[in-house]
């Protein structure tokens, strides 16, 4: 299946949504493809994991599609961009968007912001369509995001007419489509991350969203058999470890039995038993995102 | 018990508070039953719990009125008691709405009214306001030696503990008499700026469609005769987040990336004048086992080849949580307690386990 020109990530806090978003911008990058990494924490978490390393050769970071370009987007700024396209007069604009008063009228909209980085969302997936790249958007945690995505339902609620309306719909219609709208949906085995990303899915599944990807991060391999543990009995320490290991793999099968029992098959990616964490690692996790999502399309 | 937890649990009221998923909920709810385990009563108010949670608390998922929870499972001679509850910040809000209003017309005008609902709703502030609300009535009708506040996952650090302030700003904002007041009837007083803003609003409301600016005036028209209550109530509360009984716990986790959230966190209590009693973090690894005898020679070859790695991947892991914690011992000012939550074998799901790692808990 062709990837959608928007990749939206998300997941619970912790399953590191935005380490995943800059390996699967670099994976796009790094088979040819354009990409464009979004921030829409106004954090540029995930942007700065794609800067070059200190010391580091910048040639050696460069990928057949260039390095991803990085987009850092504010909920506050489409606000104002919304105003000024909407008022005319940028004197009255400006003075309205300093108003306190218009400040609260805006934030008791439902989602008003939220909607208008939607909205902003779908003019990137169509310029991207346009121009042949691909989006990763580094969005908040699934809560948020959730109302991120449920918000143009809202909106047309609100707004039965007018240009709200017609924006919502054309959000709806983004959102909808798999091949321009797509949520990667990261978690790893523990349990609060799983029932979270299946609970997530279903909200998904219930907006109309077609194409989710999930992401099983942190997996652990059992690397020692029963037999094999069994024999370490006289070496404590290393038993022990070799029992630790296990446990962490046990809990990499139950999480990976619950979310095919779903019907959601993941992607995975290993945990980094590293003490700090390099590009290479980045590279690594790429390069599996990058397997599992542009193989079927390499030769394309 | 550890010094610094003693002194931690011997407050009134512990507000927990740090990013999202770091275990917030469960942290409180541990340290609540900790502290009920060592004699006190204590009430737990939890935010949107995870079933497995609620289920470990024993809580009916419906309820959101104070629930005992059974302690016999976790033994002790001297328990107190606990009581667990979930806040449904729109039932607060609601509440809060029909004690304030002066008739029940008015009260039923500003619940139906469409701003209201979508305040009372959407707004992650209001949600903030009304854990702080709650907690005041908690405080109020009194019973227990100490309250643990779990807090809603706030996008800005500050936004729980800012929330009264902000609400009573926007009470007590230009809005009332900019949109309270219909056009016909306005006076002097406005700027000239209020009267284009009030103008371009209408416009906005015409190329929308929305139609805010009726709903907006009926909402702080309704609101009017109630802001006095609400101030009253605001300052109480502010009072009583500032109280020398009250500490804040940042909660966290050690790894890189919570470093620079939780120095936000510090700063933003700090700057609140909120005291802080402790950072704990939480899920710290155990120690690694002693390893024994070099009997290697023993061992099949590709059997040590695995030990061989299997122990240079959790030594890894552990380096870089020590690196994580030194980062946040550095950040975290030199009279605060840190306290360190251990991970257990299993993720807690019941009673036991969360009275397990109260039991492990360790000062740094």
């Amino acid at each position: 299946m062709a990837l959608p020109r928007l990749i939206f990530v998300t997941g619970k806090g912790g399953t590191g949504k935005s380490t995943l978003s800059a390996a699967l911008a670099a994976a796009l990058a790094g088979r040819g493809r354009r990409s464009l990494l979004a921030s829409l924490d106004g954090r540029r978490s995930a942007a700065r994991m794609l800067e070059p390393e200190e010391g580091g050769d910048p040639r050696k970071n460069t990928s057949p599609g260039g390095a991803p370009e990085i987009l850092t987007l504010s909920r506050r700024a489409e606000l104002e961009a919304f105003i000024e396209r909407i008022v005319p007069l940028r004197a009255i604009s400006n003075r309205m968007l300093k108003s306190r008063t218009f400040g609260y009228v805006t934030s008791a909209v439902p989602g008003l912001e939220a909607f208008l980085l939607m909205e902003r969302l779908r003019a990137v997936a169509g310029d991207a369509a346009l121009n042949d790249y691909y989006v990763v958007a580094d969005a908040p945690a699934s809560g948020n995001a959730l109302e991120m995505l449920a918000v143009a339902a809202g909106v047309k609620g609100l707004a039965p007419r007018g240009t709200l309306n017609r924006l919502a719909s054309g959000v709806e219609a983004l959102i909808t489509d798999p091949r321009r709208f797509g949520v990667a949906l990261a978690a790893t085995p523990a349990d609060l991350a799983v029932r979270e990303a299946l609970a997530t899915a279903g909200r998904l599944k219930e907006l109309g969203i077609a194409r989710v990807i999930v992401m099983l991060n942190c997996t652990v391999e059992a690397l020692f058999e029963t037999a094999e543990i069994e024999a370490l009995r006289k070496l404590n320490g290393h038993h022990e470890l070799a029992a630790r290991r296990r446990e962490l793999a046990r809990r990499t099968d139950a999480a990976r039995r619950k979310l095919r029992a779903a019907g959601l098959e993941a992607i995975e990616l290993p945990m980094l038993f590293r003490a700090e964490l390099h590009r290479r690692d980045l590279l690594s996790l790429a390069r599996r995102l990058g397997d599992a999502l542009l193989s079927d399309e390499a030769g394309a | 018990m550890k010094p610094a937890l003693e002194t931690l649990l011997s407050q009134r009221l512990l507000i927990c508070v740090g990013p999202g998923g770091v275990g917030k909920t469960t942290t409180s709810a541990m340290l609540a039953l900790t502290a009920a385990a060592a004699g006190r009563a204590v009430d737990v108010l939890t935010i949107d719990p995870a079933p497995r949670l609620l289920d470990a608390l024993g809580l009916d998922p419906g309820s959101n009125q104070p629930q005992a929870v059974a302690l016999g499972a976790i033994g002790g001679a001297k328990r107190g008691r606990m009581r667990a509850m979930r806040l449904d910040p729109k039932h607060t809000f609601d509440r809060l709405v029909g004690r304030y209003a002066p008739s029940a017309a008015a009260r039923d005008a500003i619940l139906d009214n469409r701003i209201y609902r979508n305040l009372s709703q959407a707004l992650a502030g209001v949600a903030d306001y009304m854990a702080v609300e709650r907690l005041l009535e908690l405080h109020e009708s009194g019973g227990a030696d100490l309250i643990v506040l779990d807090t809603p996952p706030a996008a800005e650090a500050m936004d729980f503990l800012d929330a009264p302030r902000r609400l009573l700003d926007f009470l007590n904002s230009r809005a009332v008499t900019l949109l309270g007041t219909p056009a016909g009837v306005l006076r002097g007083g406005l700027s000239i700026v209020d009267l284009a803003a009030r103008a371009v609003l209408s416009a906005f409301d015409r190329v929308t469609g929305l139609h805010l600016l009726r709903d907006v005036q009926g909402f702080v028209r309704g609101f009017d005769g109630m802001y006095p209550g609400f101030a009253e109530r605001a300052a109480r509360a502010q009072a009583l987040l500032h109280d020398p009984s009250c500490s804040a716990v940042i909660v966290t986790t050690a790894e890189r990336e919570r470093v620079a959230q939780v120095h936000s966190f510090v700063a933003g209590l700090e700057a609140a004048g909120i005291v802080l009693g402790a950072v704990l973090v939480n899920r710290v690894s155990g120690d690694l086992p002693r390893l024994g005898g070099p009997a290697t020679g023993r061992i099949a070859p590709a059997l040590g080849r695995k030990i061989g790695r299997n122990l240079a991947d959790f030594r890894a892991l552990k380096r870089r949580e020590a690196g994580a914690l030194d980062a946040i011992r550095a950040i975290v000012p030199a009279h605060v307690a840190l306290i360190f939550a251990p991970e257990l074998e299993r993720e807690p799901g019941n009673l036991r386990d969360l009275a397990e790692i109260g039991r492990r808990l360790a000062d740094g």
